[in-house]
């Protein structure tokens, strides 16, 4: 009775054993179909001009090379975007972060009137779609432009004004993870402050603020990796004027369409191809690395957004 | 008493004024930003969906024209509706795979112990490179692959050949979704992360208690872990459906965009055009929510 009980549970333990391994061989399988494009565009990237027309090799090159990645630089003005999308970014993502910061505060620290309203609003103004708020956007800042008489259109301004009043990209996740992340403080932390004169202001920035110094972090990442992303915004309001990564390599797409239209497969199109990916993977590599250095904070930020329900 | 009362009332009243007043001042550069570029934006949208907008070198000149707009975009324009259905063909199975991809992958990964977080590192980096043109970059990617090839020779598959006698419509889709799987796949990062994060926070005793009971694993799945994590189910739905829409993969963008450019006269069409869609992704985000939310509470008494 008792031996037989023991061989169930071995048997058991051997049949959980088997689904772990089954589990294991799933989910690793289903990562490399994740990563399958990033391995493509890092095989492509290192191949030369023989090993990208020779039809044999798949993956990994026979003679590798950098002129792939060369030519792609050259193209894109590497040095020159690569720094334009970095102040760019991280300029939108700094008054962003300060504006979600802001707003989180004044919904988790008081209760004023129609605050639920405004809570409401704020995921409404996520769910609206970005073209029909583009037209009138756009109507508006020509207009101002107009009437001030000096370009706003091209410049960065209005991405900048937007962002400053709490409207650029997914503006209202950035809100959400402050929002949970000050409702984690406690309040007698801002009692014990006003108690010794503090204004709300200062409570702000010398109480909630230095807490919160690895939330800003978070919120600031994901606001850069964004802005750094973002086309379509970018694309009507700054259009080329300013030379960004991502918009560049939109150009540089459709640049290289018309030289390789209709003709699937062949030598030429293939070559081109070499390039777009390598000028994609020179893209994506500092968001990359930064993801390589932060990707707990990343992963951990969707996680504070707290829309997982309390 | 009464007067009494009337003291507190007016406490209240002073201590709510201040907590306004506090409160306002935080919310106030939001509020502002919110009423100048997407409440007012919002309701201008509807408006110059009804004219037509020139530009001159005064500014703009509106003009008011009827419901000749919508009749350009249903019946004279040749891209539009044939846009609209291609998005609606993406958006409605490409949600639904990634709701209960996400859904899987999130139950499989709670399953294990080692190697969670470097496969959860995997599954959410297509969040932090996911851009316009990496996607269209992808899309053609696959070609060059012949992955094309790959999906045309599922054909030759029993199943697949089963499914294309009943359906050839449904089998098409099937295929179509499978030939950009890495595509949709690229989108459940974030729905991942919400699911696994809900998934840990059943209490565990529930699922004993079942156990005691002698419910099965597939009972405990389908009567206590999916009922739990179905406001969740919803948040992940609204947002890809949101986060699917901004993206080049989305016909209706491009001609959105290119009547945009457009500013000799294309703008009164392009808000019309914007403003069909925005109804058609609130129509969808509406169905979402109705299949979505909990029952319960219509069930109770």
């Amino acid at each position: 009775m008792n031996e037989n009980k023991f061989i169930r549970l071995i048997k058991r333990e051997k049949f959980s054993f088997f689904l772990k391994l089954c589990i294991y061989f799933v989910l690793i399988s289903i990562s490399f179909v994740y990563l399958e494009p990033i391995f493509r565009m890092i095989s492509m990237a290192f191949m030369s001009t023989t090993d990208v027309i020779d039809p044999s090799i798949d993956w990994i090159p026979h003679n590798p090379s950098i002129n792939n990645i060369k030519v792609a630089s050259t193209v894109l003005n590497l040095k020159k975007t690569l720094f334009n999308s970095f102040w760019f970014s991280a300029l939108l993502a700094t008054s962003q972060t300060i504006v979600s910061a802001l707003t989180g505060f004044a919904l988790s620290r008081f209760k004023f009137k129609f605050k639920n309203f405004w809570i409401i609003m704020i995921i409404v103004a996520f769910i609206i779609p970005m073209p029909l708020l583009m037209i009138p956007r756009l109507m508006m800042f020509i207009s101002f432009q107009n009437i001030l008489g000096f370009n706003l259109i091209g410049t960065p301004i209005p991405q900048v004004l937007m962002a400053l009043l709490g409207q650029g990209v997914n503006s209202t996740i950035l809100i959400l993870i402050f929002y949970n992340f000050f409702n984690l403080i406690p309040y007698s932390l801002d009692e014990a402050a006003m108690l010794d004169g503090a204004s709300p202001s200062q409570v702000f920035w010398k109480v909630a603020m230095k807490i919160s110094a690895s939330t800003v972090l978070v919120v600031f990442l994901f606001s850069f990796v964004w802005n750094w992303n973002e086309t379509y915004v970018t694309g009507t309001l700054v259009r080329s004027s300013i030379d960004l990564l991502p918009s560049k390599l939109n150009m540089f797409d459709s640049a290289f369409e018309s030289y390789a239209a209709g003709s699937r497969g062949t030598a030429q199109f293939r070559l081109n191809e070499a390039y777009k990916m390598s000028a994609t993977l020179i893209s994506i590599t500092p968001l990359l690395i930064l993801y390589a250095f932060v990707q707990k904070q990343f992963i951990q930020g969707v996680e504070n957004t707290g829309i997982t329900g309390e | 008493m009464a007067k009494r009362n009337k003291l507190q009332n007016k406490k209240i009243t002073a201590y709510q004024r201040r907590q306004n007043k506090k409160g306002y001042k935080f919310m106030l550069p939001w509020i502002i930003g919110f009423m100048l570029f997407t409440a007012f934006p919002f309701l201008a949208t509807i408006y110059l969906s009804f004219t037509e907008v020139r530009q001159t070198i005064l500014g703009f000149s509106i003009k008011f024209i009827g419901f000749n707009n919508y009749f350009m975009a249903f019946f004279e324009n040749v891209d539009f509706v044939p846009n609209l259905l291609g998005y609606l063909y993406m958006i409605i199975p490409y949600t639904f795979v990634i709701l209960v991809v996400s859904f899987i992958l999130s139950y499989l990964l709670n399953k294990i112990e080692h190697g969670r977080g470097l496969l959860r590192t995997i599954y959410f980096l297509p969040v932090i490179i996911m851009s316009g043109p990496v996607m269209s970059q992808i899309l053609d990617s696959a070609s060059i692959a012949g992955e094309g090839e790959i999906v045309r020779n599922f054909t030759d598959i029993f199943i697949v050949q089963m499914i294309f006698s009943y359906s050839p419509k449904f089998a098409r889709l099937l295929l179509s979704v499978f030939d950009q799987l890495s595509l949709i796949l690229w989108f459940t990062g974030i729905p991942i992360i919400l699911f696994i994060n809900g998934l840990q926070k059943i209490n565990p005793s529930l699922i004993e208690a079942a156990k005691i009971d002698s419910a099965n694993g597939w009972q405990i799945l389908w009567k206590i872990t999916i009922p739990i994590i179905k406001p969740i189910a919803l948040v992940v739905t609204i947002f890809t459906i949101a986060n699917l829409g901004a993206f080049s993969t989305n016909p209706v963008y491009d001609l959105i965009k290119k009547a945009t450019e457009n500013t000799s006269g294309g703008l009164g069409l392009a808000s019309t055009f914007a403003w069909i869609y925005s109804v058609i992704v609130l129509i969808l985000i509406g169905l979402a929510f109705l299949i979505l939310k909990n029952r319960d509470e219509v069930r109770r008494p």
